[in-house]
């Protein structure tokens, strides 16, 4: 029970800005694991880079073996910080993991980071992964009402998901013509009060992801929904219901929720 | 309160679809720079797009649309609050350059931190140095198992070894890589270990000085005071200060924490703990060079005195160095160096 808890609190935890304007705008915070995942990727990609170079560079210094080895010893380990570090800084936030990951590092006000803000929190890696496998950083991590390690701490900086998000396109439900539902407006609004945001996103995606749901899941998703509504929140007359399937039941409550609000809309 | 969503997108919508437009146009642009024209248009729909959000928000329904429009507006609140450096900014070699004056500079600005550092350094030393100077069998308890070896039998060891080191150049670079490395992780670690509010970077420092007190009084008691002076000293003259001025950043960054509220310009601080940090990673790549290439070298080859006076002689350029240069530009550079970064 208490890991469920904490797990929504991480998963659900967030940025609040409030800009000059007087306007709210929250972003979501990224937990461990996708980080985690990113940095994983990024230092696959360092270490392949290190390689490819140390290959080139030991076939230049063939003659010499030991300069070789100490340009690659270097390189190495000045190409650890300076990948996460430039990479950050030039391209606003993001290493390639984290791009692939749809994360990005950001400064705590909202902006995006500097060039010291990125070289601070890489730097500062030397002390988040003691004393093994990142344990300090992931502990503040865990510990941090913003999800910082501590180079996130000391730089003011923060790891946000960034999911691409396109507008919400124009839903059926809302164009449709006649809601039989609409003729019950004491009804209708008493489903209006008593959805909650959860309950009214749900109905939303059931309806929408209708065409990926395999048909005996859809039909059983739609009809525990139908019923719910039906018997714990608006109850609509029998000789409605009987009508309709469940799909135009969560069709109607769409309309119902997300539609014109005004009841007393010309119907037909 | 939205009276009809549907509408309200509607008509909502194309301004959305600009302003996304405008913002990927803006950030696919490597220096993230406006024109007049442009930035009229980005306030403008940032406004309009903040306001938007501010009537969704009081609704519960719209849960996705809220969400749209709250990236939306974070995207547009960040191009539009946030000055980026011009490209030729970052480009200027110059500025590049000007690390090896900021470096000094900083090091003098910040120097009651070096201060401190030397002192816990100091006490470390004394401790370790007493400790063995009265209790010689300390030594099995303060020293790691490579210093334990008898001094004397390290020091033939080294005496004979040095055929070995001639021959090989190689060796020595892939050693001087190694060492740099080594030392530069240490270096960061103590400036890192800041953000422990300074405990982790005076605890390192401190064990710090008692192995250098410790090693110093057990040789020097062997009579091997001269051998361990031309063999540490090359390279030590170097890298004792690097450490010094690790440890400085580190209780800089630990006061930079304890006083985040009060900082006006966490950049400008930022970036001075960075300038000390790369400072003494400078440093610490000749300190690895010296290690390695000279200070292995013993006599015959070289003879310990003319070891002890390099040492001596870098010392000296090391201070001058970090004590005095930039010190004149305070004010004339001023006045000079303005007028050519307006051209």
């Amino acid at each position: 029970m208490k890991d469920t808890q904490s797990m929504r609190a991480s998963t659900a935890a967030e940025l609040t800005i409030l800009t000059p304007e007087g306007v709210f705008f929250r972003l979501p915070l990224a937990g461990p694991p996708s980080r985690l995942y990113a940095m994983l990727l990024d230092t696959a990609i360092v270490l392949g880079t290190v390689n490819g170079i140390g290959l080139l560079i030991y076939w230049i210094f063939s003659k010499a073996p030991g300069f070789g080895f100490m340009v690659i010893t270097l390189a190495e380990f000045a190409i650890g910080f300076a990948y996460s570090a430039l990479l950050e800084g030039f391209w606003n936030g993001q290493t390639i993991g984290k791009r692939l990951f749809h994360l990005r590092v950001i400064d705590q006000d909202g902006l995006p980071l500097k060039m010291e803000q990125a070289w601070v929190r890489n730097l500062m890696r030397v002390f988040d992964a003691l004393p093994f496998a990142y344990l300090f950083g992931g502990l503040s991590v865990l510990t941090s009402p913003l999800m910082q390690r501590f180079g996130d701490r000391v730089a003011g900086t923060l790891v946000v998901r960034q999911t691409p998000l396109a507008a919400p396109p124009d839903e059926f439900w809302m164009r449709q013509k006649y809601n039989s539902f609409m003729d019950y407006p004491a009804i209708a609004m008493k489903l209006r009060r008593a959805a909650t945001p959860e309950l009214a996103t749900l109905i939303q995606d059931a309806l929408r992801r209708r065409n990926e749901l395999a048909a005996y899941a859809r039909r059983e998703i739609y009809r525990e929904l139908a019923t719910y509504l039906q018997s714990e929140i608006s109850p609509f007359p029998d000789e409605l219901v009987e009508r309709l399937s469940d799909e135009q039941y969560l069709t109607n409550a769409s309309g119902v929720l997300f539609g014109d609000q005004r009841l007393s809309r010309v119907q037909g | 309160m939205i009276l009809d969503l549907e509408r309200f997108q509607a008509q909502a919508r194309p301004r959305w679809r600009d302003l996304e437009s405008l913002l990927a146009a803006l950030e696919s642009r490597p220096d993230r720079r406006l024109n007049p024209a442009e930035a009229e248009q980005l306030q403008e729909l940032y406004a309009q797009a903040a306001a938007d959000l501010n009537r969704v928000t009081h609704g519960t329904m719209a849960h996705e649309l809220r969400q749209y429009l709250e990236r939306l507006v974070a995207r547009a609140y960040a191009e539009l609050y946030y000055a980026p450096p011009t490209r030729s900014e970052i480009w200027q070699p110059r500025s590049w350059l000007r690390i090896f004056t900021a470096f000094p500079e900083t090091f003098r600005r910040h120097s009651r931190y070096f201060a401190l550092a030397m002192l816990i350094t100091l006490l470390g030393c004394a401790l370790g140095g007493l400790a063995v100077h009265y209790d010689p069998a300390s030594v099995d308890v303060l020293l790691p198992a490579d210093y334990l070896r008898d001094p004397g039998q390290r020091v033939h060891e080294e005496e004979q070894g040095q055929g070995r080191h001639l021959h090989s150049a190689q060796t020595e670079a892939a050693f001087s890589a190694q060492l740099i490395r080594h030392n530069i992780q240490v270096a960061l670690l103590a400036a890192a270990l800041g953000v422990t509010f300074g405990i982790g970077t005076a605890l390192l420092l401190f064990e710090n000085g008692v192995l250098l007190g410790a090693v110093a009084v057990h040789y020097t008691q062997q009579g091997f005071g001269l051998f361990m002076s031309a063999w540490l000293l090359p390279h030590g003259v170097f890298e004792i200060p690097s450490i010094l001025i690790a440890g400085q950043a580190g209780f800089y960054l630990a006061r930079l924490l304890l006083h985040r509220r009060e900082d006006r310009n966490v950049r400008q601080s930022m970036r001075e703990w960075l300038v000390l940090v790369a400072g003494l990673a400078m440093m610490l790549v000749w300190a690895g060079l010296m290690e390695a290439f000279f200070s292995q070298h013993h006599a015959p080859v070289l003879p310990y005195a003319f070891k002890v006076a390099v040492a001596a002689a870098e010392l000296v350029l090391l201070t001058i160095y970090l004590l005095l240069i930039g010190r004149r530009k305070i004010g004339e550079a001023a006045r000079s160096t303005v007028p050519s970064e307006n051209r």
